[in-house]
């Protein structure tokens, strides 16, 4: 909507913008490490047998974060041994426990274990900052177009005042400190046993994105703290401009169908969203993958399948020569003891999302203190409501708005017409990422890396998850229902 | 070769599908399917532009 009227938003509203998505960030990732990765790679049962005073020695080894003596571990022993006889494991209950592509020794699993229930706690804090600018989460109430609607006074206890920012500013400290002692490290120690990931699961190898959190309001691309560009071909010697023009969807391999045929490839500004289920009537055993087989439209930019999301961020920004991403990037490569060719890999994506993670807890403070000098100096400015009114507007605008989710790029296409929205598309980054074969038969993302990944039973298919996983998928939010029966959620079938 | 199926995977948000077909231990070839029709478009059609955000926040 911005982009189509033309409107500039204040500084403020930037800034506060820049907070909400990057505690998003920080929150997000560390919340996919622990709880929706970690157990991948993290067996279970193996932390039961191990000495709390071996996983003691290992934390304290590699961070000064204070929970770290025996006597914590073997309360967190306790506790995990508490849900395995009471039979009822809950969040542990289905994983593939005991396989043997499960490498860490059982002091590190112990150490992963507290330390998933500790982010647990520590990420219901630190979202906080989004009740404090967005009123809730998830879905901060906020957002307007042009601008924010969240009132700023230091005084006023109906609005953003001194308080309020001074809760912010130790809950951004809280969250910085469990990711530089906490999550970086555990990363740093998990990895070296996992290495041959650094090899797997490299996926397409190309990589977009948008860029995001504006530096100031000139809308200029180049002034994004976190770069835009394309790399083709796992090539870093050279970042090429990106074009949102050359953003493309097909429909040949997904349910859905194109007005002038389904071999078409339509820009979003002139997309289309026909839904057509053609699939097998469930339940199925197999789609029919030479035909259309999902839900998700396949992106291309260029006519080329691009990986979005923290790897292809740090790609970008890394060829782009940023500072702060190059020192991160260069460090872990050298903890790990591998070259920057190792990033294009199932490894790859987990180490560039806790970097991203650590560079953006820091920069959150940076961000805050500029709204706190605004304040200061007496600009309360958080919404331009020049084009608020439907009567300024154009006949007919288009739009286009760019983000880089937690995930990835992310855009959405508007076009308006006396009023009211006549198109609107929106492409996401798990579209990118999941996306299916297209007209040309070019794999997707995710479909790309899982080729050659080792598979060693394939009832308990562990590895492909871990691929899987690496993208840190999000299809759509949704509530999710299952029997009462305790029946498997998952069905793994193999013919 | 063995063809296999998981559906859904966990601890994602929303359904995927994903079938692959194991040739000497290893995936030869694979597919991803989202299983769930999303709509967000069809939603935002003929509205104010100024709720868009509202309703797209929910993707």
């Amino acid at each position: 909507m911005e982009d189509a009227l033309g409107i500039t938003v204040p500084d403020n509203a930037r800034i506060i913008r820049n907070l909400i998505s990057g505690i998003q960030y920080v929150q997000d990732h560390v919340i996919h490490f622990y709880h929706l990765h970690a157990l991948d790679w993290v067996d279970i049962t193996s932390a039961l047998g191990a000495d709390p005073g071996e996983t003691a020695k290992l934390a304290q080894s590699i961070s000064s974060w204070p929970k770290s003596s025996a006597v914590y571990f073997k309360a967190v022993q306790d506790r995990l041994k508490r849900f395995v006889e009471s039979g009822q494991l809950g969040l542990f209950a289905n994983g593939y426990w005991g396989h043997p592509a499960y490498k860490l020794p059982p002091a590190a699993n112990l150490m992963a274990v507290a330390h998933y229930l500790e982010a647990l706690d520590w990420q219901r804090e630190v979202i906080k900052i989004h009740a404090i600018l967005g009123s809730k989460n998830p879905h901060p109430q906020t957002y307007l177009v042009g601008g924010m609607s969240i009132p700023l006074d230091p005084n006023s206890a109906a609005a953003l005042n001194a308080d309020k920012l001074a809760l912010q500013r130790q809950l951004l400290v809280t969250a910085k400190a469990f990711v530089d002692q906490v999550y970086v490290p555990d990363v740093l120690a998990i990895a070296p046993f996992y290495k041959e990931w650094a090899g797997l699961g490299a996926g397409a190898g190309n990589y977009l994105a948008y860029g995001d959190f504006p530096i100031d309001t000139s809308g200029d691309p180049a002034r994004l703290w976190l770069p835009r560009g394309v790399i083709l071909n796992r090539d870093l010697s050279r970042v090429h401009p990106m074009d949102q023009r050359q953003i493309t969807e097909q429909v040949t391999h997904s349910w859905y169908e194109y007005s002038d045929g389904d071999g078409r490839a339509r820009h979003p500004w002139d997309g289309e969203t026909n839904p057509k289920y053609t699939g097998p009537k469930p339940p199925y055993e197999f789609l029919e993958t030479d035909k259309k087989y999902t839900w998700l439209k396949a992106p291309r930019y260029n006519g080329l399948p691009m990986e979005v999301g923290p790897l292809a961020r740090m790609l970008v920004a890394y060829a782009s020569g940023h500072a702060g991403v190059k020192a991160g990037v260069d460090g872990v490569l050298k903890a790990l003891g591998v070259g920057p060719a190792a990033l294009s890999s199932t490894l790859g994506r987990i180490a560039a999302r806790a970097i991203e993670t650590q560079l953006t807890a820091a920069e959150l403070l940076t961000w805050h203190d500029q709204l706190v000098a605004n304040m200061k100096r007496g600009d309360l400015k958080i919404h331009n409501g020049a084009k608020w009114d439907p009567a300024t507007w154009p006949k007919e605008a288009q739009g286009w708005g760019f983000h880089e989710a937690p995930r990835g790029a992310l855009g959405h296409w508007v076009r308006i017409k006396d009023g009211a929205i006549v198109n609107y598309q929106c492409v996401v980054p798990s579209t990118w990422n999941a996306s299916p074969r297209d007209a040309q038969g070019q794999r997707g993302p995710y479909e790309a890396s899982l080729l050659s990944t080792p598979v060693v039973d394939p009832n308990k298919p562990v590895e492909i998850l871990r691929t899987v996983h690496s993208f840190d998928p999000c299809m759509a939010c949704a509530v999710h229902v299952t029997g009462s029966a305790r029946e498997p959620i998952t069905r793994i079938q193999v013919v | 070769m063995p063809k296999i199926a998981i559906d859904p995977i966990t601890r994602i948000e929303g359904h995927l599908r994903i079938e692959a077909q194991v040739d000497g231990g290893r995936v030869a070839e694979a597919w991803s399917s989202s299983t769930m029709f999303r709509g967000m478009e069809l939603v935002l059609k003929g509205r104010d532009p100024r709720d868009a955000w509202l309703f797209a926040q929910r993707i």
